[in-house]
């Protein structure tokens, strides 16, 4: 019984950075078709952003998210731009567009070391205050970060499920030349949806970056299980993507409990073959 | 000079490997980003079953096929019928399990301590390195002459046919599943070989040697050479690694303060390589002549 408490518990604490991850990844998955790898240097970038306002600024860690996260969107905006839209136009197939996005998340990621260096940074935290719920301890900074996932998630929810620009986006990804007869710009909703997504990422990286370090493989170490994730959720499913990115946390937390933390990943990327597997059994 | 023969030899293993996956992607369509994952497994069971249990060396690379085969056939089984992305992900989940595998089990591996020392099969004096080397060569003339037989024979043009258009090979008669996974399976047994081989290379393995950096290698030398051509594995790896690693590290003046730095900008320059590659010339750098007649099979 314990058990299920304290990973359900310690779950949710620890699973507010993949949460992100996974809805901010989730929409290009759905509007753009393919899996964009770059998107871990979002992640990355954001926590290094909010390393430069916190840290060389020398501005509040509350203040400092919201300038990378937006930063972070408009990275990811720019690698639409100057990588992905280009690839588009020229007709490169999805299998080739990971490949690309696998080139240029290399190119991001050692282009940073390049210039920061690749030892650990690190956040200034806030000061850490220790609350007790339900007879487990949890720090103010582990509750702002899951009521920051809270309000991101009702928000691209209600973005894509209720505001006419989510309508377009569904319309562009279930049938593109449908969606431009009937007037959308296909360009404007793209831009929209790769800075929302890189700001997810963005809020994804300064979380987990401020609960333990920053280093630029953290996008690369956390993009499998995040892709994984979405895949699992459904394509495009802002709640499917909230779901089981809960419940990864969730059964990371359970397995890391009773064993080993690599054993959880172990377990989940495992896991994600057989239901790859099944899925693709299902559908031939 | 000792560590120049290393390099050549280390080049040899790239060049398998990248030749390799040219049949897998380049002539089946089969997107393998776990490479570093069949080659580290190779060369961690190498390693154990000659440093824990004294299996001597070509015992212990038997044993290895064996084992490897038994994994990839299971692993093909499970992954080939899925579409592409996916296989590109699951091949990576795959990658990503060895290395952690080799982290956690400490009682085989040694985890990140270390496992060693993996004694060359054959000592000859001051020319054992060289020896190995000239034997490298030889394993690697094998594989060229296979892939040659490959492009020559009408398995290859099945295999090109089922990349451009699953379903019309497959309405052909075609089995097209078994000749994947048949290719899949041998292909990746035989990275596990180079593996293998690579074990008294590195003579001390570390998991920090299993990093996805080293599949990126091999799939920047495949894209950059061109994927389709029998040659641009080869000639990819000459140009990455012959110029990253052998020339700019061993004849190059950098000064000691910077050469931490030039791994780094080599990975970046790899990215932006694989990135202009994708983008301006998806046929290879070096060859675009190559496959016209063949992209015509494909869907219009």
């Amino acid at each position: 019984m314990w058990l299920i408490r304290d990973s359900i518990f310690i779950g949710l604490l620890e699973a507010s950075p993949l949460v992100l991850a996974a809805m901010g990844f989730t929409l290009i998955y759905y509007l753009n078709g393919f899996i964009n790898f770059a998107y871990g240097e979002s992640i990355t970038y954001g926590a290094y952003f909010a390393v430069l306002f916190n840290v060389s600024f020398g501005i509040g860690f509350y203040w400092a998210i919201f300038p990378a996260a937006m930063l972070a969107g408009l990275l990811s905006v720019a690698t639409y731009l100057f990588f992905f839209r280009p690839a588009f136009l020229r007709g490169v197939d999805p299998t080739e567009m990971i490949i690309l996005s696998i080139g240029l998340s290399f190119m991001l990621r050692y282009g940073l070391v390049i210039v920061v260096g690749a030892e650990n940074a690190y956040l200034n935290e806030p000061s850490i205050g220790y609350f007790k719920v339900l007879e487990l301890g949890a720090t103010n900074l582990q509750l702002v970060a899951l009521i920051l996932v809270l309000v991101v998630a009702f928000n691209l929810y209600w973005f894509v499920h209720k505001t006419g620009f989510g309508e377009n986006i569904r319309g562009l990804a279930s049938n593109e030349e449908l969606a431009m007869v009937s007037g959308i710009n296909p360009h404007k909703v793209s831009v929209l949806v790769w800075f929302l997504s890189g700001v997810a990422g963005g809020l994804s990286g300064i979380f987990s970056g401020v609960f333990s370090t920053v280093n630029p493989l953290m996008g690369w170490n956390i993009i499998l299980i995040t892709v994984m994730v979405s895949i699992v959720a459904g394509v495009g499913s802002v709640k499917g993507a909230l779901v089981a990115s809960v419940a990864a946390g969730i059964l990371a937390a359970a397995i890391t409990l009773i064993s080993k933390p690599l054993y959880a990943e172990i377990f989940m990327l495992t896991a994600f073959i057989g239901v790859l597997w099944f899925r693709g059994a299902k559908v031939s | 000079m000792d560590y120049f023969i290393f390099s050549l030899s280390l080049m040899l293993i790239y060049v398998g490997l990248a030749s390799l996956l040219h049949v897998q992607f380049g002539l089946l369509g089969i997107p393998n980003f776990g490479v570093v994952g069949f080659w580290g497994f190779g060369m961690y069971s190498v390693g154990v079953l000659n440093v824990q249990a004294n299996v001597p060396f070509v015992f212990a690379l038997i044993i290895t096929a064996v084992l490897a085969l038994i994994i990839t056939y299971i692993l093909g089984r499970v992954i080939l019928q899925l579409e592409g992305q996916a296989i590109l992900c699951a091949t990576l989940a795959f990658s990503a399990i060895i290395t952690l595998l080799v982290v956690t089990e400490k009682w085989l591996t040694f985890g990140v301590v270390g496992l060693g020392t993996i004694n060359y099969p054959w000592k000859s004096g001051d020319f054992t390195e060289f020896t190995y080397f000239i034997f490298l060569v030889i394993v690697i003339a094998g594989i060229q002459h296979l892939i040659a037989r490959i492009h020559k024979s009408s398995v290859g043009r099945v295999m090109i046919a089922i990349r451009d258009h699953e379903e019309l090979a497959s309405s052909l008669g075609k089995d097209t599943f078994t000749i994947k996974l048949q290719w899949f399976t041998a292909t990746s047994v035989l990275m596990a070989l180079l593996g293998g081989l690579s074990a008294p290379l590195n003579q001390f393995l570390t998991p920090n040697m299993l990093v996805p950096g080293l599949t990126f290698a091999v799939w920047i030398s495949l894209v950059l050479g061109g994927k389709e051509h029998r040659f641009g594995a080869m000639i990819g790896v000459f140009v990455t690694f012959g110029l990253f690693d052998i020339l700019i590290e061993t004849y190059a003046p950098v000064a000691p303060k910077y050469a931490v730095m030039v791994p780094n900008i080599k990975l970046f320059l790899y990215g932006a390589m694989l990135v202009l590659a994708l983008l301006y010339r998806p046929r290879g750098l070096l060859f675009s002549d190559e496959g016209k007649a063949s992209r015509s099979v494909g869907p219009v």
